[in-house]
């Protein structure tokens, strides 16, 4: 059985947006919601001050406290492991929003599009598919991967620094990765065992994550 | 034209401040853990004969619209969405802390009507009265689910590691405290209303010195929540910082501490001591009182939401 996970590369992420915007472009998410996001912190003081960069989604974890949290039961798991909201389920009780450590859930309100409350064409089409009042996330690109194709951040990315795979499988692109460079999950220590792997230098070490 | 969303936002690495559940879901906590606290006072305190039964009975009426009113503001904070499929609310209590609080304060409704129905005209002959076995099995079902709200109104919350502040134990521990205190609180009022200065002055010589005692111990139990916060983790510390010095800071001091602490404390003190004077007076202060007692039971519940930081996401 597939597991899908993600790895991102802080050492090859420039910054750049284009995840960000590609995710956009593919699920047409309204202007308040931000599947995927790349956090900027300035470090160090000058001479030696750098900025970095640091993208961020949902890590569709093994054991996702959102989908505890969520009292209708609208969140959960595919067997392939990618965490789904079902939005004819969700009634809004921003639990998961409250429960996800990583603050990754949005509720999406209709509050207009890019453009003032008249939406585009485009917008028109892509905002149909959501829900007002229910919880947004990232669904993975499940269309795109249960096509075979990668989702649209990874495909985007120009630094190479979003890869994806199968956890169990020890010859995908995740698995290498992980053997080849040290890497960390964000806040294990909470036991939600995510699915997204920070990738940090050189030295690698387990693959797959474990099993929850 | 130009478009927004992007360009107008940015994305630090910081502490992000829960904005998702507000005053609402504040005054839904302080709504229905005030009468879990009141109905279950006003069956002890009704079996042990202090409070009379048409005291008991205004008290449960005004409990049940309390704990209504409440739902209401939880409702109308989930927005349109909820209003006709409210009832998924209830799918997942095996792991969903809500969804046990709203199967337990359905309950608690529905028991307390259960209790009310033989006081409504036509159901007179019900056996649920007092002192039948209906009536007291359903006094000790009452008992039992209006712990479990008191204890839930806090779990609610502690049971998330997202937001570090929540996450101790000792939060439910004070929110049960601070619903017997505002849940005490309000039996005066409702003798007040009933019964006049006579049932005041009643059922107040057996309720002040309890109340001055759940006064302080709940002043101590906020000082102790607050001193293990404060040698908490990042997150912890900097909630702590915005409760104590940041932009929640006169509503916790003020509010909390000065209206819902001190000054009631200062008030039954010195009705204990018959310091308050003559005639109507010790009436209206303590009835002030009791009320200022309420509004610290809301704030505490509201601040404690809006000061809840998340740590940073990696």
């Amino acid at each position: 059985m597939t597991r899908w996970g993600f790895t991102i590369d802080l050492e090859r992420c420039v910054g750049c947006q284009s995840c960000v915007i590609a995710c956009k472009a593919e699920n047409g998410t309204p202007p308040t919601v931000h599947w995927m996001k790349v956090l900027e912190k300035e470090e160090g003081e000058f001479p030696y001050a750098r900025r970095t960069f640091t993208p961020v989604r949902c890590n569709h974890c093994d054991n996702p406290p959102c989908a505890r949290a969520c009292p209708t039961g609208a969140i959960r798991k595919r067997p392939d492991g990618i965490v789904v909201v079902d939005q004819d389920m969700c009634i809004g009780t921003m639990a998961c929003m409250t429960a996800c450590p990583y603050y990754v859930p949005y509720r999406w309100d209709g509050d207009g599009g890019y453009f003032g409350e008249t939406l585009t064409p485009y917008e028109e089409e892509k905002y149909a598919g959501f829900k007002k009042g229910t919880a947004q996330k990232c669904h993975f690109c499940y269309h795109r991967i249960d096509e075979g194709r990668p989702p649209a951040c990874v495909e985007a990315c120009p630094a190479d620094a979003l890869n994806y795979g199968d956890r169990d499988d020890p010859e995908s692109r995740v698995n290498m990765l992980l053997r080849q460079k040290k890497h960390f999950r964000p806040k294990e220590e909470l036991g939600t065992n995510p699915s997204l792997f920070y990738l940090t230098g050189k030295g690698g070490g387990t693959i797959g994550g474990g099993k929850s | 034209m130009s478009a927004k969303g992007l360009s107008d936002m940015k994305f630090i690495m910081d502490f992000q401040v829960q904005r998702h559940w507000n005053w609402k879901v504040a005054f839904y906590l302080y709504g229905s853990g005030t009468s879990a606290g009141l109905i279950f006072l006003e069956v002890i305190l009704r079996n042990a004969d202090v409070i009379r039964e048409r005291t008991a009975l205004y008290g449960m009426w005004i409990g049940l619209s309390l704990a209504l009113v409440s739902l209401v503001f939880l409702f109308d904070h989930l927005g349109p969405q909820a209003r006709w499929r409210f009832l998924y609310v209830f799918r997942r209590p095996a792991t969903s802390w809500i969804s046990r609080g709203a199967l337990i304060v359905t309950v608690l409704v529905l028991l307390r009507l259960l209790i009310l129905l033989p006081s409504v005209p036509g159901f007179e002959g019900l056996p649920l009265g007092e002192n039948t076995v209906g009536g007291n099995a359903l006094r000790g079902a009452v008992l039992l689910f209006a712990a479990a709200f008191m204890a839930y109104s806090g779990l609610v919350l502690s049971s998330w590691n997202s937001i570090a502040f929540w996450n101790s134990p000792m939060l439910p521990t004070l929110y049960i405290g601070y619903s017997f205190l505002a849940g005490m609180a309000v039996l005066p009022i409702v003798a007040a209303l009933t019964g006049g200065q006579a049932e005041l002055e009643t059922i107040g010589t057996v309720i002040w010195p309890y109340l001055l005692v759940l006064l302080i111990a709940n002043g101590i139990g906020l000082l102790l929540y607050l001193w293990g916060m404060s040698s908490g983790s990042l997150p912890c510390r900097e909630s702590v910082r915005r409760l104590l010095q940041g932009e929640q800071r006169w509503s916790f001091w003020a509010g909390v501490v000065g209206i819902g602490l001190l000054l009631p404390s200062i008030a039954v003190a010195l009705a204990l001591e018959g310091q308050l004077g003559s005639g109507s007076t010790p009436a209206v202060v303590l009835v002030a009182a009791c009320l200022a007692i309420q509004a610290g039971g809301y704030l505490l519940r509201d601040t404690v939401l809006q000061v809840g930081v998340y740590g940073e996401p990696v």
